[in-house]
């Protein structure tokens, strides 16, 4: 189960508070940081911990999460609402069911750092805490585990001064859906709390429409207290990738951290102790740190004074050198990083609005203050969205929406930062977020996210974070300012097609029959009129053989024959393979194709046909096309040959990083700054310019 | 000047028109349709003609974008459209023909103003009246009130004669589209000058006084800015019968354009300025003098009027001396008066005093 990690936090809290206070008591005085500060907000942050376990527990046991949420007012007058939630998770075995939903002390390893959703609030516990004070009752949890036969049936609830779960009418029973057949496995957990249900921004709907288009490979159902069926189908059958838990790294470790880590290892020497629990520590650093911190590399970890950790720390952070000299560390691992990836933005997003332009961007994982993080950034534009307010921002932390405290957020910050008036959007002054048919989504992905509060809905500053997140966006603007120009220039070019095509030949038919004279031949008028090199592109799906169908044509309407080089992008980094390319051609560089075109004669045209195997419907809906050659070509971009080397350039980085993540983290020798962010943070897309 | 209707010349120009556009697909060339341009800056005074006319300033529509390939593709159905009317004997409307056109595919109008303007253009590249096209506007033609006599061809193809004072009631004789002397003919007068009104409210009022009467005169309500019909006839009259005539019109300047289209010819129509406008007429009020002379109920001059009156300083058609006094006068005084303002000083001050005074100025009365 997930919910194990994010009870540390609040362990350390009450361990630290020495003397046992009331459990309500401790509810009541923290309501506010576990989400129950309000009666509109109290549904969200119950429904938030049911979906997340849920989600959570699908991931660790690779299945394709199915969750059914449902919200029933029981008493208008006193606010009262069921809350039900239904997964197709592993189920919870009999005997740890007490544990998940009832303990709070219920603890893991402290030093195992990895992304996880929970890193928010205390767990479905709170919720039956939260149902237990404002109702009296228990919440009820069937959960079945897949092989035995019967489900487990029990009432939860909470012995408050003992800090105690207390299950009762607990049986086991046959778990029947609708439809009379048996349920495989899963939990369903229902609840009654004081509440309030409430729509907009901020409310249950929101949270799962956010939660879905994040999490692609879901399918959630919403039933609301009209009784009205919201539905978000999935559109990914790829579950996120199996993150690897990683060791904290020395640059993002705290004093009260580091101290309890000491406290608790068994291992005896304390060079041993810092190669074995940290990540970016090799033999010589670990031998480097402690002679920085003045301490003999056989010290034995449980018996340091508190300032020996304090040097320890400073030696950590680069406060205490050898001979004015920052011990250099490793980088931590990124492997332990789950993106969503660009692609799964994009189907997620375009499944809740209705839109015609995505761009979608996951930058490179990077380091901040040891933390490895991932900024992945999506922008959707079009007519399905209202023109004249704000855009839609949407922000997550590790696949979790954050619904409150916009403006606070260090990631709204990096979208306000950004002049949207350049990129086709309306902003006042150029500050502020932007107002257009568009939403903007961000996701931080990182093993430690830093909240402004204790409520964790908005993050706190991070020079890193923030520069990547605004890097991105800038991408994201260029792509959208080339979206709307090549919008015009198609515009424009089919007009003149229409010319040519159907105006001029009826000019020619209309005047030649009132004459009486045989109609002329209209080459030479539609070289004229044309006076240029055309490309025009079709980028179809094709539902008979599930493949994307690309069509390029080459008019020559000038009076010269022409030659060119036709180069086009294609999702290869998503997976694509070009299929039925019957004009072969070559791969230039990662994702891009080009094709020669010897001779055009004037009046020519050349047609070049591919499909794309390896990609679902609305993953690829619009080919960029780029050309070298010395006439300009209309509907086609001139090759930035810089931009070609870079690709290549970060397609050899990428596969030999590829190669060295092989090799595991200890024998790399790359090296590390305290507080610099290493790695290649370059990055250059097709839509153009260093980033 | 009198026009003759020739069918067959018609057609000859408007071949023109489609072998410009046929020539050039021949030569490998986008068709193109030239023709002057429509603006202030390109109308000119005709001194033989004595009135204002289209310079030399030609613009050439080619068919390099979709509009104006369209344009062109329009231009052909309307020529097609013409011939068969000619052929046929029958005429449409402006509005009938843009009805019309929805059945020309591609080359359907793609609103009312279009099938206007391009009926012009076509007008001013063959230097024919869309009377010759067989096409009709919607605008209402005048009245006219006072002892004049014509005969006009009704639709059952008779002469009829009617007098503008005995044979119609008290809204006058309303006048056809058509005023061509294939329609109309001037039969017998006993006036000595014709007085174009601006508003409907002063020629009722003149009616109602008995002013034609009085002061021997055809009354004609011009009804604002005057159809072609309306300035056909006033200078059919004044040049077949040699009768002066003067214009009695608000005090603003959208009522010195009027004087001038009336005088001097409308910057649309300077193509065929010649059979409309009659250079002899003189404008009898409202004045920028007048305004203060009579002490009229004004109103301060908007930002537009004074635009408008900006660009008629540098209007040819206003560019003599007493019209730039006036001009400056009304921009001195930033006040504009309606004809009816008069009425200030009582119902019958306009043809006791006002009127009278005004003609004896001019030497009519």
């Amino acid at each position: 189960m997930g919910g194990v990690n994010r009870m540390a936090g609040i362990a350390d809290k009450m361990a630290s508070n020495q003397k046992q206070i009331a459990i309500s008591e401790f509810f009541e005085k923290n309501k506010h940081f576990l989400g129950f500060d309000s009666l509109p907000r109290s549904i969200i942050t119950a429904v938030k911990e049911a979906v997340d376990n849920s989600l959570d527990a699908c991931e660790e046991a690779r299945i394709l999460p199915e969750i059914v949420v449902k919200i029933t007012k029981i008493d208008t007058k006193k606010d009262i609402l069921e809350l039900q939630t239904e997964d197709n998770g592993p189920g919870i075995p009999q005997k740890s069911i007490e544990k998940v939903f009832g303990q709070l002390l219920f603890g893991s390893r402290f030093h195992a750092i990895r992304q996880s959703r929970g890193q928010q609030g205390i767990g479905i516990t709170g919720v039956v805490m939260y149902s237990q004070l404002t109702t009296g009752k228990p919440t009820h949890v069937l959960s079945k585990i897949s092989g035995e036969p019967t489900a487990v049936s029990v009432n939860i609830g909470l012995d408050t001064r003992k800090n105690k779960a207390v299950k009762s009418e607990q049986t086991r029973i046959i778990w029947e859906r609708e439809d009379m057949s048996l349920k495989e496995h899963g939990v369903q957990v229902t609840t009654r709390m004081k509440a309030k249900y409430q729509r907009g921004r901020q409310s249950v709907f929101q949270y799962l429409r956010m939660t879905s288009i994040v999490n692609p490979h879901a399918e959630i159902t919403f039933v609301d207290p009209d009784g009205e069926r919201f539905h978000w189908p999935r559109v990914t059958e790829r579950l996120p990738t199996k993150v690897d838990a990683i060791k904290p790294h020395p640059h993002g470790i705290e004093l009260g951290q580091l101290q309890r880590m000491c406290r608790e290892t068994s291992d005896s020497r304390i060079s041993v102790f810092l190669r074995q629990n940290f990540s970016g520590v090799s033999m010589r650093a670990a031998k480097e740190l402690c002679e920085a911190a003045e301490l003999s590399v056989s010290t034995k970890p449980k018996s340091m004074k508190p300032d020996d950790v304090r040097a320890l720390l400073e030696a950590f952070q680069g406060e205490r050198t050898i001979g004015g000299k920052v011990i250099k560390l490793l980088s931590p691992p990124t492997n332990c990083l789950s993106p969503i990836e660009e692609m799964l933005i994009k189907k997620g997003l375009s499944k809740t609005i209705d839109s015609k332009f995505i761009a979608t961007m996951t930058r490179a994982p990077t380091v901040s203050h040891g933390n490895p993080f991932q900024v992945e950034v999506g922008l959707i534009f079009g007519d399905g969205m209202s023109a004249d307010k704000h855009v839609e921002v949407l922000r997550f932390a590790n696949r979790v929406p954050l619904m409150y405290q916009q403006g606070g957020c260090l990631l709204t910050k990096a979208i306000e930062s950004v002049d949207w008036r350049q990129y086709g959007l309306e902003q006042a002054g150029g500050k502020g977020v932007p107002k257009g048919p568009a939403a903007i989504l961000v996701h931080l992905a990182s093993t430690n996210v830093q909240f402004t509060s204790e409520a964790k809905e908005a993050l706190s500053d991070n020079e890193f974070v923030f520069e990547e997140t605004r890097k991105a966006m800038l991408e994201m603007g260029r792509g959208l300012r080339k979206h709307l120009e090549k919008k015009k220039k198609m515009a424009k070019t089919r007009e003149k097609f229409e010319l040519i095509n159907d105006i001029l030949p009826a000019i020619a038919a209309k005047s030649a029959a009132i004459l009486e004279r045989p109609v002329p031949d209209l080459a030479g008028s539609i070289t004229k009129i044309m006076s240029a090199v055309i490309c025009n592109e079709t980028t179809t799906w094709n539902k008979e053989t599930k493949q994307t169908d690309v069509s390029v044509t080459l008019f020559n309407y000038t009076t010269r024959a022409r030659s060119y080089s036709l180069l086009v992008n294609w999702p290869e980094k998503s997976g694509a393979e070009i299929v039925e390319n019957e004009r072969g051609g070559r791969k230039e560089a990662m994702g891009i194709w080009g094709w020669k075109i010897e001779t055009l004669e004037p009046g020519e045209q050349a047609v070049l046909e591919y499909s794309l195997s390896g990609l679902e419907k609305g993953d690829w809906t619009e080919t960029e096309v780029f050309f070298r050659g010395s006439q300009d070509v209309i509907g086609a971009t001139k090759l930035d040959e810089k931009m070609l080397v870079e690709i290549r350039r970060q397609e050899e980085v990428l596969t030999q990083s590829e190669e060295t993540s092989v090799e595991s983290e200890t024998n790399s020798e790359s090296s590390f700054e305290p507080g610099v962010v290493e790695g290649d943070s370059a990055q250059t897309t097709l839509f153009g310019g260093d980033v | 000047m009198a026009r003759v209707n020739d069918p067959e010349l018609t057609k000859a120009r408007l071949h023109l028109v489609v072998e410009e556009m046929y020539d050039r697909i021949v030569k490998g060339e986008p068709p193109t349709m030239t023709l002057p341009v429509r603006t202030k800056n390109n109308i000119g005074f005709d001194k033989k003609l004595g009135v204002y006319k289209y310079g030399k300033k030609r613009s050439t529509r080619d068919a390099t974008s979709l509009g104006s390939a369209k344009n062109l593709l329009r231009a052909l159905h309307v020529v097609e459209f013409i011939e068969e009317m000619i052929e046929a004997g029958k005429s449409s409307t402006l509005r009938e023909m843009y009805y019309i056109s929805e059945g020309w595919g591609l080359g359907k109008f793609g609103g009312q103003n279009e099938s206007n303007n391009l009926a012009e253009d076509l007008e001013v590249v063959t230097s024919c009246l869309r009377e010759d096209f067989k096409l009709r506007p919607e605008e209402d033609g005048a009245r006219m009130i006072g002892n004049v006599t014509l005969n006009e061809l009704n639709r059952r193809g008779q002469w009829m004669t009617i007098n503008a004072r005995d044979d119609v009631g008290d809204s006058g004789y309303g006048l056809p589209y058509n005023v061509e002397i294939e329609k109309i003919q001037l039969k017998e007068h006993d006036v000595k000058f014709l007085m174009a009104i601006e508003t409907g409210g002063m020629f009722d009022r003149l009616v109602e006084n008995g002013f034609d009467e009085e002061y021997d005169c055809g009354l004609i309500h011009l009804k604002g800015q005057p159809a072609r019909s309306t300035r056909r006839i006033i200078k059919r009259m004044n040049e077949e019968w040699d009768l002066p005539v003067v214009v009695f019109l608000d005090g603003d300047p959208w009522s010195f354009r009027i004087f001038a289209s009336i005088a001097y010819g409308a910057i649309k129509t300077a193509h065929i300025s010649e059979y409309l406008a009659t250079p002899s007429a003189s404008y009898l009020g409202i004045t920028s003098d007048d305004i203060l002379a009579y002490d009229l109920p004004s109103d301060d001059l908007s930002k537009k009027d004074i635009e408008a009156l900006n660009a008629e300083l540098t209007d040819p058609r206003f560019a003599d001396g007493w019209w730039q006094d006036q001009i400056n006068m009304m921009l001195e005084i930033g006040k504009k008066a309606e004809q009816q303002s008069l009425a200030k000083y009582g119902l019958d001050f306009v043809t006791d005093t006002y009127l009278p005074e005004k003609l004896e100025e001019m030497g009519l009365a």
